[in-house]
């Protein structure tokens, strides 16, 4: 069921970054505003983790996700107000808020050992999806230079975001915890 | 005819003397070499780039008394943390650095403590 519900958030960002290859992609304006809800979201999800796991590792991952996914909305943010765009909310961003919402009310629900494998199932297929929509979407689609390279930069710190949630997904599994 | 041997032991004596010069002049120039380096005079420093969640290098070797300066040009806070715990720059801020004099002979394995997958390693000689 976790599972599923982890595939079902990567398929909808998934669902959604497919629409644009129709479209030709997302303008500026609206890549801003899928990079600052993406990171939102996770900011989100990553306060709640900090808060209800009892496990030391979580709480740091969960604190590093917030560190982190707040640091890139900053430079984000920065380079909007820089460029006078105004994000423009679009299918993908409110996508990208719902699956946030409905990862939220999910773990509500859950305690202890529960709750920190369904938060690292769901930041592993997060990391994935967001990756992916860089790749095939947000990047070749960025027309404004500053605008890509940060998008570019940023890239690696979601790789190695993902690389981490793996591991602790498998010390998890190897803990039964 | 008869100056030819002189000449000769002139021209032995001649080369043997340069020799000689050039011998303690090798021993000389060594010895002020190796007595700098033991003294440490002038240690370098070296940079390391922390980028793209990577430490740039990666394997860096020093000699004892160099600095070694980790410069963070990510958006994120990195660390350099020896795993023996031998160093530990702490939260090294984006767009700052911090500077670690390697006084300690070894190699220290080390890592960001915030992102686990970021390793690297520095030798001392």
């Amino acid at each position: 069921m976790k599972i599923l519900h982890a595939a079902c958030s990567g398929l909808l960002i998934f669902a959604a970054a497919g629409a644009w290859a129709q479209s030709g992609g997302p303008t500026d304006p609206q890549i801003a505003a899928i990079v600052v809800t993406a990171n939102q979201v996770d900011i989100d999800a990553g306060k709640l983790a900090e808060s209800v796991s009892q496990s030391k590792e979580i709480k740091q991952f969960a604190q590093l996700m917030i560190t982190d996914h707040g640091a890139v909305n900053k430079s984000a943010t920065e380079l909007v107000h820089k460029l006078h765009v105004q994000p423009e909310s679009n299918a993908t961003s409110q996508s990208l808020k719902q699956g946030g919402d409905d990862n939220l009310a999910a773990l509500k629900k859950l305690k202890g050992g529960a709750f920190d494998r369904a938060y690292i199932d769901h930041e592993v297929a997060y990391h994935q999806s967001v990756i992916e929509a860089l790749d095939k979407t947000l990047i070749p689609s960025a027309k404004n230079e500053e605008l890509k390279a940060l998008l570019v930069k940023v890239r690696p710190a979601f790789v190695a975001h993902l690389d981490h949630a793996k591991q602790l997904q498998t010390s998890l599994e190897k803990s039964g915890g | 005819m008869d100056d030819c041997p002189l000449t000769n032991r002139n021209r032995r004596q001649f080369t043997a003397q340069a020799c000689r010069v050039v011998l303690v002049g090798l021993l000389v120039t060594g010895g002020v070499a190796s007595a700098m380096s033991e003294a440490g005079v002038a240690p370098k420093t070296h940079v390391i780039t922390i980028e793209n969640m990577r430490f740039n290098p990666e394997v860096l070797t020093v000699q004892r008394g160099d600095r070694v300066v980790w410069v963070n040009k990510d958006l994120f806070p990195h660390t350099a943390t020896a795993d023996n715990k031998a160093f530990d720059s702490r939260s090294i801020e984006p767009n700052a650095s911090w500077t670690y004099e390697a006084r300690k002979a070894g190699e220290y394995a080390y890592v960001c403590t915030f992102h686990p997958t970021m390793k690297a390693k520095l030798t001392v000689l």
